[in-house]
């Protein structure tokens, strides 16, 4: 008798600890810091730009004003976990504003679920698929136009444009998050570039260049000097594979299709087998497979390991994103190389007919709401709320006062507060330069996976340009026919 | 067993229960459930559209998905050769008389399948790294700079060069399968042949292999598997690239599902896998059958078979009679 009585005190014991490992209910804990850090991907998929704290103290975040109906839980899932927010002022703001948020509604209680960038991708795309997105996300742009067609999505139009921060709004920063003409997101944390040059003057002055060149023969000249150096005139990591389409082709394809040929894409109406793109590819081949200019590594290595090669000394140039231009800064810090390191966009490729200073910039997520939360008047009203306030005013603020970003919602910069590479930095990318589009911010992830694989073997001069560009014409035609 | 220890067969049941409850959630109910999402084309979303066989038509004409095939098995052939042939020499040795220090070998030899398959995909990556890794620092100290390459972006060699990781790793855990198999026969058989004059290899050739012959087919059938379902040393060393020259299936599904969130094909291309593997399995068996099966003994189980089927004949022939 007393054998059975601990067999089943053993077998039940059993069956509860496995059930202990099942899914819970309760707010799940964040990411542990052993969890890979945030991935640095485009600024599409990338949180904003880390740039360091100004001297003086940080700004108070604004109360959250206005009574709420509701009375309940709000599930929230997001990537700015703790660790990305030191120094990211984007998450650093995210974070703050939600904190604020919270302590002034006490009478809602928010399930926070808080992922690495990577992890988080992969688990709200699993979430949508089985219908089950939280009631508050981060939605990324390339996936609006098939999740709003899938109903996954509640309409936002109207509380945009009648939000009380509507009148601060870079409307420009809703393209991504449109679909049939109603946007289905309040674009969230901080814009920023997504191509820029990262480049030591001191070094290119020894090769002849009192700045970075402007054009490509020019740099391919300055590769030869660097070469008998010993050092790579830029260095690029495609190792990722999505790095060629973010922060190369994404800005170069501009100087040779222009800006409508882009808007015709997302519209739906446009092709990329069309010589002008042929022709950004073909120069894109031309510049990492017949030219010296790149670390030959490139399609090997990952943007982390490229801008080692930056930091060391072992590259003149690098050309990444801004998560890239927050870790040299941060790594730079006390280095003579610090004052040397300067910003430019990339160079007129010589048979570019529409070239001008173009940097791709925009907000690659934005803070949508599921359709299901929806159903509840109190309950979307309060998650509306939660949306406006954590990219409106308190955000733009306690970020342009803290970190020189900027969001959403415009605020005044007092950049005097902030070092010469912030400085230099912010104008890159808000003042100095013509913005243009993050293609992988739009469309479709079927399409970019397609052209992202092919282009790592056109670089290698394996696939030529217009074999690339009909496969991922093929894709697009694809996803278009769904 | 005695009626009073032996278990009620409800007792046996309800242990039973728990483990094949198990078994049925994590594996059975994904397969099904994969193979009924197969069917669907599904975007990522709630919305799914049934289109009968049109993900399979699409699997069969898809050049990607047979090249990551043929690349799994690349993995197979090259692994059965690398992981179980070498780990079979170095039972050999570990178990031979003049071997010290035999319970070191083990444990270092082991040491290797107890790193997790992304940390052994880092360290070979900066093994193979052009500017500091190893084999070209190796071929610079040795005069050989010509031989320098860009490993992991070379085409031709990349299913090679991501394959030894995967070899290396595995060395130690099929030699301790096999070393318990050797140690199980009997060191009389082993010295009556050396006594005979058989040389080393006769005797790893004629007796020990015969003797293991079991235990490897189980080690082939793990191996298989395994390999057949390769993906994270490969996803952290070369993402599948350059372009697709180190794509393996289980990637392509990975993907085509979160990628390209294209879940309805991406379940298809699961299935396939599963189907795939399993023949791969089945046949690497019916192979290992044959070659382990010297022509005396085909001989033999045809003489068998023969002298049974004559009973059998006799037995009908004297019913028919009676």
């Amino acid at each position: 008798m007393k054998r059975k009585l601990v067999s089943i005190l053993l077998a039940t014991a059993m069956v509860v600890t496995l059930a202990g490992c099942g899914g819970s209910d309760a707010p799940a804990a964040e990411a542990p810091a052993a969890e890979a850090p945030a991935a640095e991907e485009p600024a599409a998929e990338a949180p904003a730009a880390e740039a360091p704290a100004a001297e003086e103290p940080a700004a108070e975040v604004p109360a959250a004003d206005g009574e709420l109906a509701y009375s309940g839980n709000i599930s929230i899932m997001h990537f700015s976990t703790s660790e990305e927010s030191e120094g990211n002022g984007g998450s650093d703001g995210f974070r703050t504003c939600l904190a604020q948020w919270i302590g002034d509604h006490a009478n809602i209680t928010i399930d926070e679920e808080v992922l690495a960038n990577d992890d988080y991708k992969t688990q709200i795309a699993t979430r949508a698929a089985a219908d089950d997105l939280p009631d508050v996300f981060l939605l990324q742009g390339m996936n609006t136009i098939n999740w709003a067609k899938q109903g996954l999505l509640y309409d936002m139009t109207d509380s945009i444009n009648s939000s009380p921060y509507a009148a601060n709004y870079n409307m420009d920063y809703l393209v991504p998050f449109t679909a049939d003409g109603k946007y289905y997101a309040y674009p969230a944390l901080t814009g920023g570039t997504c191509t820029v040059v990262i480049y030591d003057e001191a070094m290119w002055k020894e090769a002849g260049f009192d700045s970075f060149p402007t054009t490509w023969a020019d740099v391919e000249k300055a590769a030869e000097y660097f070469e008998g150096n010993g050092i790579d005139a830029i260095a690029f990591g495609n190792g990722g594979q999505w790095q060629l389409n973010s922060c190369f082709v994404s800005c170069l394809g501009y100087q040779y299709t222009g800006t409508q040929w882009f808007a015709d894409i997302i519209a739906g109406t446009g092709s990329f087998d069309t010589p002008e793109f042929v022709a950004a590819l073909t120069e894109t081949q031309r510049l990492f497979h017949d030219t010296n200019i790149f670390n030959e590594d490139f399609n090997a290595i990952t943007n982390e390991d490229a801008r080692e090669y930056y930091i060391s000394g072992d590259a003149a140039a690098f050309i990444g994103g801004n998560w890239d231009a927050s870790y040299i800064q941060a790594s730079l810090d006390g280095d003579p190389k610090y004052d040397t390191t300067k910003f430019a966009v990339l160079p007129k490729a010589a048979d570019a007919g529409k070239y001008e200073n173009f940097q791709n910039i925009g907000l690659g997520y934005g803070m949508a709401i599921s359709a299901k939360a929806a159903q509840d008047p109190d309950k979307l009203a309060a998650c509306i709320d939660l949306c406006q306030y954590l990219t409106g005013t308190a955000f733009s603020e306690f970020v342009g006062a803290n970190y020189a970003l900027a969001g959403f919602c415009g605020s005044d910069v007092d950049l005097s507060k902030f070092d010469q590479y912030t400085q230099d930095f912010y104008n890159f990318s808000y003042v100095d330069n013509k913005g243009c589009e993050i293609y992988d911010s739009y469309v479709d992830g079927s399409v970019w996976s397609v052209l992202n694989t092919e282009m790592q073997e056109m670089v290698n001069g394996d696939k030529d340009p217009a074999t690339v560009a009909a496969d991922t014409e093929a894709a697009y035609k694809a996803y278009l026919g769904q | 067993m005695l009626k009073s220890i032996k278990p009620k067969k409800w007792v046996v049941a309800a242990y039973l229960a728990v483990p094949v409850a198990l078994y049925v959630f994590t594996v059975f109910a994904p397969l099904v459930a994969a193979l009924f999402y197969s069917f669907f084309e599904w975007k990522g979303g709630p919305v799914k559209t049934f289109n009968g066989l049109a993900n399979y038509t699409q699997l069969i004409h898809d050049e990607v998905f047979w090249s990551a095939f043929w690349h799994n098995i690349f993995l197979v052939l090259v692994c059965i050769i690398g992981q179980i042939g070498i780990a079979f020499i170095v039972v050999l040795l570990i178990n031979s008389k003049v071997t010290k220090l035999q319970g070191i070998h083990r444990t270092f030899g082991f040491f290797p399948s107890t790193i997790s398959a992304v940390c052994i995909g880092f360290i070979w990556q900066m093994i193979y790294d052009s500017k500091r890794g190893l084999l070209n620092y190796f071929l610079e100290a040795i005069g050989k700079d010509d031989l320098k390459k860009v490993w992991l972006n070379e085409p031709s060699l990349v299913m090679l060069l991501v394959s030894i990781p995967l070899i290396w790793q595995f060395i130690g855990y099929y030699m301790v399968i096999l070393l318990s198999a050797v140690s199980s026969i009997s060191t009389e058989v082993l010295e009556s042949a050396e006594i005979d004059g058989a040389t080393g290899i006769q005797r790893a050739r004629y007796i020990v292999l015969p003797l293991i012959k079991n235990t490897l087919l189980v080690c082939i059938t793990l191996c298989v598997a395994g390999n057949m379902k390769a993906f994270d040393n490969i996803y952290v060393m070369t993402a599948g690239g350059p372009g697709y020259s180190s794509m393996v299936m289980a990637m392509y599904g990975y993907k085509v599902s979160f990628e390209q969130s294209n879940l309805g094909y991406g379940s298809c291309i699961s299935v396939g896998i599963f189907v795939l593997a399993l023949a791969v399995i089945g046949g690497s068996q019916i192979l290992m059958n044959y070659f382990m099966t010297d022509s005396y003994d085909r001989n033999e189980k045809k003489h068998l078979k023969q002298i049974e089927k004559e009973r059998k004949q006799a037995i009908k022939n004297r019913k028919a009679n009676a």
